[in-house]
């Protein structure tokens, strides 16, 4: 099969690096593993028992909650602003590509240096953002972004839409470039005004490169780790926590790796059943 | 007019990064004053005197290992993309399956068996088990995008070279690949990205500070200078120029896509 | 196209000949290297470790690889070069992480060497089921500093009792300064600032909502509340609070030892450090222990019997008042200490804490991480939730059934 042999790299590939590590986890997520159990390798099965103790863990279901909100607040104001700047830089101006391309510029530096700039941004006492909603008098005093309950998942989430915005940028970006202008110049003479090109021609001609990218910022996005763990670690008592950081939580910080491998298994989980989402519409479009 | 909108838009989303060159021309106590100060008028160059001798060697490092990690990517993932995109290989869909879920695995997790197995490889310490590492953040990402992008390309314009008698691996040498040229440049850049800015694996798979690349180095610079942050940030910005620089150089590339019509070339 | 690819396959081409030439695994039957790891980040203990250990390592005849990962990577490592049997020779872990890697069976007791004269406290948290499997060669307290300038400008006294404490926090609260700085962030680190106040009310860990725990709760809750502390105490750590003082944002601060070399490098700073205050005069003080253990992985005889070497001369007399000098640490041997507090007023403080202070580890053993998580979350939902003290800690407490 000639076919095959462009696939079988890959195929290979998949099966050396991801198979094992996933393999592991799943396994994991049945037994009950504690420090002992790295240097011993044993670790007895105990069924389905981590999954019900997380279920009950109180911090679990406020877990989801945020996991849910921070996605959908990312994914959505990242695709938005990532497509109507993409729309923007596709227009040729002098400068624009230089200007396009240092968009880029967040994504080189480590999250650590980047996410701590903003810690000193959402400061409530000595932060800039701060100091400047009251000088617009915008706000009577200053906001607590990081400390308090109610704002933390806000403040991480947008955040984390800076960090998420080039991406979309960059690949919707490129999308736009391959769709023909001839097709463009043709509604154009059929009268067409910039809205309805943008809904009849860039939309419908953009869905192969639209579903990728949201896909893959769902999966990015519920993966998101440095974000939360450099601005709060989770906090305040649990209010910026995603199943991601939680999973780390219970391994790292509470040491029970079982109930640490079953949260990462559900996200697995989750990623399947968007995979699937992704398959069915990948396979409608033309 | 576009190009001052166009700056705008930058000044918003690089205002974190420019406050963090502000910050490394300040003196640490004046960055948590209660009044920030927006110009560092009262600079001081100390950040770069300190950040520059010490830094070097990661830098060097970091560009290597992404690289190599953009042609192992590459290197894998064109061929796939080609063969689910354009040949319809068989179990295509059950790959593209496998790679977005492979992407949910807990990167600890990942981290955890790679270094259970450079270490039996003896790898631990090199650049291949650097790059190897940090292409599994790439690849299912290059694939689905490449996919994505050549399923646009007509059938047409491989069946014409087909009639010319060209096999499968010369219709994707000289017909696919230059008219997917962005969708690889785009892949290449994130892959790049990706790797230069993974700090999991590269804190799991070095031991020894010669061999880590610059995220590394950085954590390491700001645990030496804890209260000295304009040393910090002063290395954050010099880790991001050269690459800033590759990145305006890399457009230029995109650039004569538009000019010259992507599918038309 | 072509150039790129070519240049694509010339990277790959040199990564791997560059592979072959740096092979570098650990192997485990050399004896001449030894591996040690520690997860200091800061100067001056990051750059002092190294110098002691290359001085050790000459005395035993041995050389030793030393690598230092964040904190945050520390566990991960330990536990990933565990699978791989390939723990390092030597480790410095912090001592409420003790317990769990002794029980992992990775680590060599180290009978041979003695304990005494050392700290009580420091002989038991390095203990696992009557074995000694880590000894610190300084640990290190908390205790309050404050700013002498604000202090004898109003006209106060250092406090010594939690009313005192909470009327000098509101009394030096003015303008952008805030009274008081403390850290309550979501990591052991919160626990661990929150620990003197609890354990000194006399609360204990197994009943997290006992009426001393929520008076201690009550205590940190009037002063944020009061505004005399920041709301943003929350998401500092340490380190951000010693940044906080020095900047002048706050008059006092609930700190460590460590941030002493720092502290007296700042120009135009004076700062003295009395111990934590207490709720009532007669009340009696405790602190928890900190610092970091030594510890000897498993691995072969000759090796093991180096890394033990090496250990006796870090733990030497000498080397541990060094050690505790240069990074701002207590020396675990009591005479040491006695000695240091004499000759640096400085420390006199610290050195009475850490005579009364208690293991973390004491009451819980393997189980101290999942208390310590319930109490730093019942902080947080205390201090930035809205929640009152008593709803807080009656929650953790049931979380940790």
């Amino acid at each position: 099969m000639r076919k095959l042999a462009f696939v079988a790299p890959a195929w290979l590939y998949v099966a050396v690096f991801y198979l094992y590590p996933l393999a592991t986890n799943v396994r994991m997520g049945f037994q009950d593993f504690t420090v002992t159990s790295f240097y011993t390798g044993v670790a007895p099965f105990v069924g389905l028992r981590n999954y019900r103790e997380v279920f009950r863990d109180p911090a679990f279901a406020g877990t989801v909650t945020n996991t849910v909100l921070f996605t959908a607040g990312s994914l959505l104001l990242q695709f938005g602003i990532g497509l109507a700047l993409a729309v923007f830089f596709k227009r040729n101006f002098p400068l624009g590509g230089a200007l396009r391309s240092l968009l880029l510029v967040p994504w080189l530096l480590p999250l650590v240096v980047s996410g701590t700039a903003w810690r000193w941004i959402l400061e409530t006492d000595s932060g800039v953002l701060n100091r400047t909603l009251l000088n617009l008098h915008l706000v009577s005093e200053p906001v607590p972004w990081l400390a308090s309950t109610d704002l933390s998942l806000t403040a991480v989430t947008l955040v984390n839409v800076w960090v998420g915005i080039p991406f979309n940028m960059v690949i919707l970006y490129g999308g736009l470039q391959a769709i023909p202008a001839e097709l463009y110049e043709a509604a154009q003479l059929d009268g067409a005004g910039a809205w309805q090109r943008f809904r009849r021609v860039t939309l419908p001609l953009l869905r192969p490169v639209t579903t990728v990218v949201l896909t893959l910022g769902l999966i990015y996005t519920l993966k998101v780790f440095d974000v939360i763990m450099v601005l709060t670690q989770g906090g305040p008592a649990d209010s910026s926590q995603t199943l991601t950081t939680f999973s780390y939580d219970l391994s790292f910080q509470q040491l029970a790796f079982g109930h640490g491998a079953a949260v990462g298994n559900l996200l697995v989980l989750v990623a399947v059943v968007f995979a699937i989402g992704y398959l069915r519409a990948e396979r409608r479009t033309p | 007019m576009k190009t001052a909108l166009g700056v705008s838009i930058l000044a918003v989303m690089l205002f974190p990064l420019y406050w963090m060159l502000n910050a490394s021309l300040l003196p640490s106590t004046e960055l948590i004053q209660p009044e920030p100060t927006w110009l560092p008028i009262h600079g001081t160059l100390d950040g770069y005197r300190n950040a520059l001798q010490s830094q070097g060697g990661h830098l060097l490092t970091s560009l290597y290992v992404a690289l190599g990690t953009v042609a192992v990517t590459l290197a894998v993932a064109v061929p796939a993309a080609y063969g689910l995109a354009q040949l319809g290989a068989p179990l295509g869909r059950t790959l593209l399956f496998a790679l977005l879920v492979a992407q949910m695995i807990p990167g600890i997790v990942m981290a955890n068996a790679f270094y259970v197995a450079a270490n039996e490889l003896y790898l631990i310490n090199t650049p291949i088990a650097l790059i190897l590492a940090d292409s599994t953040l790439c690849v299912p990402f290059a694939v689905l995008i490449l996919h994505a992008f050549m399923r646009g390309i007509p059938a047409e314009i491989r069946e014409a070279a087909a009639l010319d008698g060209a096999s499968s691996l010369r219709a994707l040498r000289s017909v696919i690949l230059p008219v997917s040229r962005n969708a690889v440049i785009t892949a290449s850049l994130f892959s790049f990205l990706f790797a230069w800015a993974d700090f999991l694996y590269a804190v799991t798979l070095t031991t020894r500070d010669e061999a880590a690349p610059i995220t590394v180095g950085i954590y390491r610079f700001i645990g030496a200078h804890i209260s000295d942050w304009n040393s910090v940030m002063a290395t954050g910005v010099i880790a991001s120029l050269p690459v800033a620089v590759l990145l305006v150089v890399a457009q230029r590339y995109v650039a004569a896509g538009i000019t010259s019509g992507s599918v038309k070339d | 196209m072509k150039r790129l690819t070519a240049a694509a396959a010339a990277f790959a081409a040199l990564a791997v000949l560059s592979a072959c030439g740096d092979g570098a695994g650990t192997a485990k039957d050399d004896t001449g290297t030894l591996t040690e790891i520690d997860y200091y980040e800061a100067a001056p203990q990051n750059t002092q470790l190294p110098k002691l250990l290359d001085a050790c390592g000459t005395e035993v005849g041995v050389k030793i690889e030393h690598q230092q990962v964040p904190r945050a990577q520390f566990m991960p490592k330990l536990l990933q070069q565990a699978s791989a049997r390939t723990l390092p020779d030597l480790a410095l872990v912090d001592n409420p992480d003790l317990p769990q890697l002794a029980a992992s069976g990775g680590l060599v007791p180290l009978k041979e060497l003695s304990t005494e004269g050392l700290y009580p406290s420091i002989v038991t948290a390095g203990q696992y089921k009557g074995d000694t499997y880590g000894i610190a060669a300084g640990v290190n307290g908390l205790a309050l500093y404050y700013n002498q300038d604000l202090f004898s400008a109003a006209g106060l006294q250092p406090p010594k009792t939690w009313d005192e404490l909470t009327a000098a926090a509101k009394a030096l609260t003015k303008g952008t300064r805030y009274g008081i700085a403390f850290s309550a962030v979501g990591t052991e680190e919160g626990s661990f600032q929150f620990e003197p106040f609890f354990w000194t009310a006399g609360a204990n860990l197994k009943q997290l909502d006992s009426p001393e725990a929520i008076k201690a709760l009550t205590l940190w809750k009037d002063l944020v509340d009061g505004k005399a502390a920041s709301r943003s105490v929350v998401t500092w750590t340490q380190a951000d609070v010693n940044d906080q003082f020095m900047a002048g944002n706050a008059a006092m601060m609930v700190n460590g030892p460590w941030q002493l070399p720092t502290l007296n490098a700042k120009q135009g700073l004076k700062f003295g450090i009395v111990p934590i205050p207490i709720p009532a005069p007669t009340a009696k003080p405790v602190t928890p222990l900190g610092g970091e253990m030594w510890t000897v992985g498993r691995s072969n005889p000759e090796r093991e019997r180096k890394a033990l070497a090496v250990l006796k001369c870090l733990l030497g007399k000498d080397k541990s008042l060094e050690w505790s000098t240069a990074a701002g640490y207590i020396p675990s041997n009591q005479a040491a200490a006695a000695a240091l507090a004499q000759s640096n007023p400085q420390l006199a403080a610290f050195v009475e804490e850490v005579a009364t202070a208690q293991a973390r580890t004491a009451d819980l053993g393997t189980d101290y991480p999942k208390t310590s998580e319930a109490l730093f979350n019942a902080i947080q939902s205390c201090l930035a939730g809205g929640k009152s003290p008593q709803e807080a800690l009656k929650a953790a407490q049931a979380s940790v059934k």
